[in-house]
């Protein structure tokens, strides 16, 4: 009897379009625009050269190390700048305009005319800081020697074991994320074994079957499905877009694993205890997941933050952020501990979900259909 | 009128899940922006907001409390436990960004010439963990160069030549300090992103508007009329802008009700104006989408997956100036490409003669020939679909 | 007795939908569960399959208590529901082959029995169609087949042929006769007069909860006066005219209403004779004039006081 019902579960989960979209195609899709607009931070690929010019006046032409080192750092593939040398209007008509982020005057110390403040006039800033501050101490010693410059003396000790990279939080809700909409399939689960939600629910009840059995067998195919989806969706994260889970993949498979029961029980829970139209339950469940995914970081990490100082509470009731921080903590944490707190948390939740689902659906007699 | 007066009543019937929709995407914009705009306040600032660090050293001595003096301009010195699960705790919670470990015989060995180095464990996603970075590499970088060019120079007397060094700084000066009391960043990461928020609720709830008229019995029973295909057309259309209008209103509205002090420029001007004209482009858009998908659920699909992927690519949660080239030029076939990056040009102009808001009317033009030309293919797609 | 219901009450809230329901169902015969839509036959047969609590009374099918858990007696039931109950992703025959793996694990007889139950219904030529393929006709027996595949000893159809096309439903009543002719016991509900009619042995009438009639037709047609109804078309009769009908041998009533005139009789053999006697008599011109026997309808109607249809 498990064969099946197993096996007609899965052919009919594997033709439901919906589901499937959202469930695979829908994650794979999202994992495809984060790599788009994530690619280039934390790459080695250099931002482009920013526009800025430099007012040539008597001060600028006297100033030769300014000069030298400001046509140097301004010519070539890995230039910072694209420099132009104006006059003092000119240069005030390119920054009206807009088409440059700043002009330097060379004054002692340099003066550096802005509009507004921004990421690239921060970058002209500490660029004219660092040289400044260079010169005068070169100056001070009169310096032949200057090949110390630039040599490095932070290193940087990552603090795990895997490489610290700004985009894993993003794919670790994305995972999260899809592994909730998976409570598409426990919906459908419940709705097709409560005999008062559906007629092929009615039919199974008639039949000689146990009903928790059936219901059992078929979650089974859920779970196997969404699993397969989910894999899918590792695979193409690894293999494909390349981001890098450290050398724990054995853990963010099993977190992904629970993910998906836990996100496939959630779906039966609520279509269990919500007995409203099947749209009405769909829409409840993906806007649930959706904020619980916003506010575990998906869209914006630093939500995730002011969530667990403000609301602590709320980071460990959204189940989704359980599963992006049992994610990110192994790829933060040498000890596991914090992972296995998430997880046992989540298996909490599971467990709820479980006994809730059990007690409704045993049920075998309903007031109305 | 019967088509018009029938959209604004199915809209009508509607308002309770487009309240909805509009709530949740004000309060997703909402708290995004004032999370974004924080954090490029933090990118941009020339006096960076000072990070937290944990400074660990196991010695003491002129070198290492030069450093940290130098430090503190930057940063504010958290004390943490020294054992890795504590920092890391403490790294995880953000009690601190930015760890240094300065190990034992670090002067020693610096003074001597020796290439050795500082350790530092930081969180990947902060910004003023940068500045942290510079300030010690430069801090460095000044004394080794004392240290190769003057010979026996005394460690007290190479601190204080780097620091008097590292107080020389930049004078920064704004162009036009009047133009600019105005901060336009949380008007500018509010309207980036009203090109998601906005366009998903136009989108949705216009197809919900779109798929009752696309009933095929009810397709045919409006043909048999005695009224033109095209005038039904044009009332449509014209209860779409109605709705679309509206919903731009409340969300534009919203901005400047949350940012009033900062809303009286003549950037706020360009703005609405901005959005105004993504506004038709989204009515276009969702009419497009509306005419081309009739089925309810697959609709649902291309929804998210159009109002989602160009705001990835197209720098509404991610900064234009962040994303590689290459992706750009394929965002630059979507409008939000254009909408944002006329957005990020009036943020950053001063004044506005036409010479300066040349660039962004070319943005808003083609924003406009984007309306028309998804319009002009939703009425083939239409034409098309009125005998299938 | 396949089906013993002894005094069935179910309420939804103030409502009462089964009012002490009582009703027995022999071996190899076809019931007839007839009442108008609302009448409670649904909820009765949802009752008697232990999908509905009910507040009180007694089920029992082949003998035995009627449970969730009596697997044994629901492996010899077989069920169509009135809303179609398919998966859409599945095609006819793994439709099939699903509910009836249900009932009937070997996979061998399984296969045989999915075979004949689509020879049964006539959908061998859809066989890999998916239901939404299927025209409304084709579907309903697409849900036949899947009550039936597992040749239960006791089918129920609850109302098979709302909106059928005729053909489908001739197709359909005639295999529902075959079935019983193979040995089944059929329980049929309807609201179709007419079906119920033509092909049950036994007859039970339910209205608002209550059984009100129950018996073969022709016992059911006994317990009403009428036995015929005479109609003749005709214009201008005159009111003594109308009166002299009504006080014809036999004649329970007479009325007219302008065009046709309905003379109801007891049952007899010569009333349509007296009937064009008279119309000769009083010179009365008439177009056409037909006699009928009474229907179930007239049946409710004179129990009710309403028409059994809508």
């Amino acid at each position: 009897m498990f064969v099946h019902i197993f096996r007609y579960r899965l052919k009919c989960l594997f033709k439901d379009k919906v589901t499937i979209f959202w469930t695979m195609i829908f994650p794979l899709v999202l994992a495809t625009f984060f790599q788009l607009a994530l690619a280039n931070i934390g790459n080695n690929e250099r931002f482009s050269p920013i526009e800025v010019a430099v007012v040539n006046d008597e001060n600028y032409n006297n100033n030769q190390i300014f000069k030298t080192v400001l046509n140097e750092v301004s010519t070539g593939e890995e230039r910072i700048f694209n420099l132009q040398t104006v006059t003092l209007e000119n240069a005030a008509r390119l920054l009206q305009d807009g088409e440059i982020a700043g002009y330097m005057v060379a004054e002692t110390p340099v003066r550096l005319v802005v509009s507004k403040s921004g990421l690239r006039q921060n970058i002209i800033k500490i660029f004219l800081d660092r040289f400044m501050q260079t010169s005068s101490a070169a100056m001070a010693v009169r310096a032949q020697d200057f090949d110390s410059i630039g040599k490095e003396v932070l290193e940087e000790v990552s603090i795990s074991k895997a490489e610290p990279n700004i985009h894993l939080n993003y794919f670790y809700s994305l995972i999260a994320m899809a592994c909730f909409y998976g409570s598409l399939f426990g919906l459908r689960e419940v709705m097709e074994i409560q005999a008062d939600n559906s007629s092929i629910a009615a039919r199974i009840n008639i039949a000689p079957t146990h009903k928790l059995k059936a219901f059992i067998y078929s979650m089974c195919a859920s779970f196997f499905i969404h699993i397969v989806e989910l894999l899918i969706l590792l695979i193409y994260l690894i293999l494909v877009l390349k981001v890098d889970f450290g050398a724990r993949i054995g853990y963010v498979l099993l977190t992904t694993i629970i993910g998906s029961i836990a996100g496939v029980s959630f779906g039966a829970i609520v279509s269990a205890l919500i007995k409203k139209k099947e749209g009405l339950k769909i829409a409840i469940l993906i806007t649930f997941s959706m904020v619980c995914s916003f506010l575990a970081g998906m869209m914006m990490h630093s939500i995730k933050y002011s969530v667990s100082e403000n609301v602590p509470i709320l980071s460990y009731l959204n189940p989704v952020n359980l599963l992006t921080d049992a994610l990110y903590s192994l790829h933060f944490f040498d000890s596991l501990s914090r992972y296995w707190l998430n997880m046992a948390l989540l298996t909490m939740f599971i467990l709820v979900f479980w006994f809730g689902t059990y007690f409704i659906v045993r049920r075998r007699k309903y007031a109305s259909i | 009128m019967q088509v018009f007066k029938l959209c604004l009543k199915i809209i009508k019937d509607n308002i309770p899940t487009l309240m909805i929709y509009v709530v949740v995407f004000l309060g997703v914009s909402i708290l995004a922006t004032s999370s974004m705009s924080n954090e490029s306040k933090e990118m941009a600032s020339f006096t960076p907001t000072k990070t937290d660090i944990a400074f660990i050293s196991d010695e003491t001595g002129p070198l290492v409390d030069g450093l940290k003096e130098e430090l503190s301009k930057v940063a504010n010195f958290v004390e943490i436990e020294r054992d890795t699960e504590a920092l890391q705790d403490a790294l995880y919670f953000r009690r601190v960004t930015y760890a240094l470990y300065i190990p034992n015989g670090f002067t020693e060995r610096f003074m001597g010439g020796e290439d050795v180095k500082i350790q530092k464990t930081t969180i990947p996603e902060s910004y003023s963990s940068a500045y942290v970075d510079i300030s010690v590499e430069k801090y460095f970088d000044l004394a080794r160069l004392y240290l190769t060019n003057v010979e026996n120079i005394a460690e007290e007397e190479l601190v204080s030549k780097v620091l008097k060094d590292l107080s020389v700084t930049t004078n920064v000066e704004l162009y036009d300090t009047r133009a600019n009391k105005a901060d336009t960043s949380y008007a500018n990461f509010y309207f980036n992103y009203l090109s998601y928020s906005m366009l998903g609720v136009l989108v949705m709830g216009m197809s919900a508007l779109m798929v009752v008229f696309s009933d095929k019995d009810i397709k045919r029973r409006n043909a048999c009329s005695p009224i033109s295909t095209s005038r039904i057309n044009m009332q449509f259309i014209l209860a779409n802008l109605t709705f679309a209008m509206v919903t731009w209103f409340i969300m534009v509205g919203f901005c400047i009700m949350f940012n009033f002090k900062n809303s009286l420029t003549p950037a706020t001007l360009y703005f609405v104006l901005n959005s105004f004209i993504f506004m038709i482009c989204g009515t276009s858009l969702s009419y497009l989408i509306g005419t081309a998908v009739t089925n309810q659920e697959a609709l649902s699909a291309v929804c998210n997956v159009v109002t989602l992927g160009p705001s990835f690519i197209s720098g509404v949660f991610v900064p234009q100036e962040l994303i590689s080239q290459s992706v750009l030029r394929i965002a630059s076939f979507t409008p939000s490409y254009w909408y944002v990056k006329a957005n990020n040009e009036i943020a950053g102009l001063t004044s506005f003669g036409f010479e300066q808001l040349e660039s962004v009317f070319s943005s808003i033009l083609i924003q406009l020939g984007f309306a028309v030309a998804m319009f002009a293919v939703a009425l083939v797609v239409a034409k098309r679909k009125r005998y299938a | 007795m396949v089906i013993r219901v002894k005094n069935l009450v179910k309420r939804y809230g103030n409502l009462v939908a089964l009012d002490h329901l009582s009703l027995d169902v022999k071996e190899g015969e076809i019931f007839g569960l007839l009442g108008p839509n609302g009448s409670g036959k649904t909820t009765a047969i949802n009752c008697i399959l232990s999908l509905l609590k009910f507040d009180k009374g007694d089920i029992e099918v082949f003998n035995k208590p009627m449970t969730p858990e009596s697997y044994d007696t629901k492996r010899d039931i077989g069920i169509v529901m009135q809303n179609v109950a398919v998966y859409k992703e599945l095609t006819v025959y793994e439709n099939i082959d699903y509910f009836c793996g249900l009932y009937v694990p070997d996979k061998v007889k399984r296969k045989q029995l999915v075979d004949e139950a689509i020879q049964f219904v006539g959908l061998e030529d859809y066989v890999k169609f998916q239901p939404k393929k299927l025209s409304g006709g084709l579907l309903r027996r697409l849900n036949i087949a899947c009550g039936i595949a597992h040749k239960p000893k006791l089918i129920i159809l609850d109302e098979p042929t709302v909106a059928v096309d005729p053909q489908s439903r001739n197709k359909i009543l005639e295999g529902i006769l075959e079935l019983n002719r193979q040995g089944a016991t059929i329980v049929y509900t309807s609201h179709y007069m007419e079906e119920v009619e033509q092909i049950c042995s036994r007859i039970l009438i339910i209205d608002k909860g209550k059984a009100i009639a129950s018996g073969t037709k022709e016992e059911l047609k006994n317990m009403i006066t009428i036995g015929e109804k005479i109609t003749l078309q005709t214009y201008g009769l005159t009111p003594e005219q109308i009166s002299a009908a009504g006080n014809l041998p036999n004649v329970l009533s007479a009325e007219y209403n302008g065009s046709n005139l309905v003379i109801k009789s007891t049952k007899g053999k010569n009333n349509l004779e007296s009937v064009l006697d008279f119309a000769k008599q009083e010179g009365i011109q008439f177009g056409t004039i037909y006699s009928e026997l009474p229907t179930l309808n007239d049946v409710f109607l004179e129990i009710t006081g309403k028409e059994l249809r809508d």
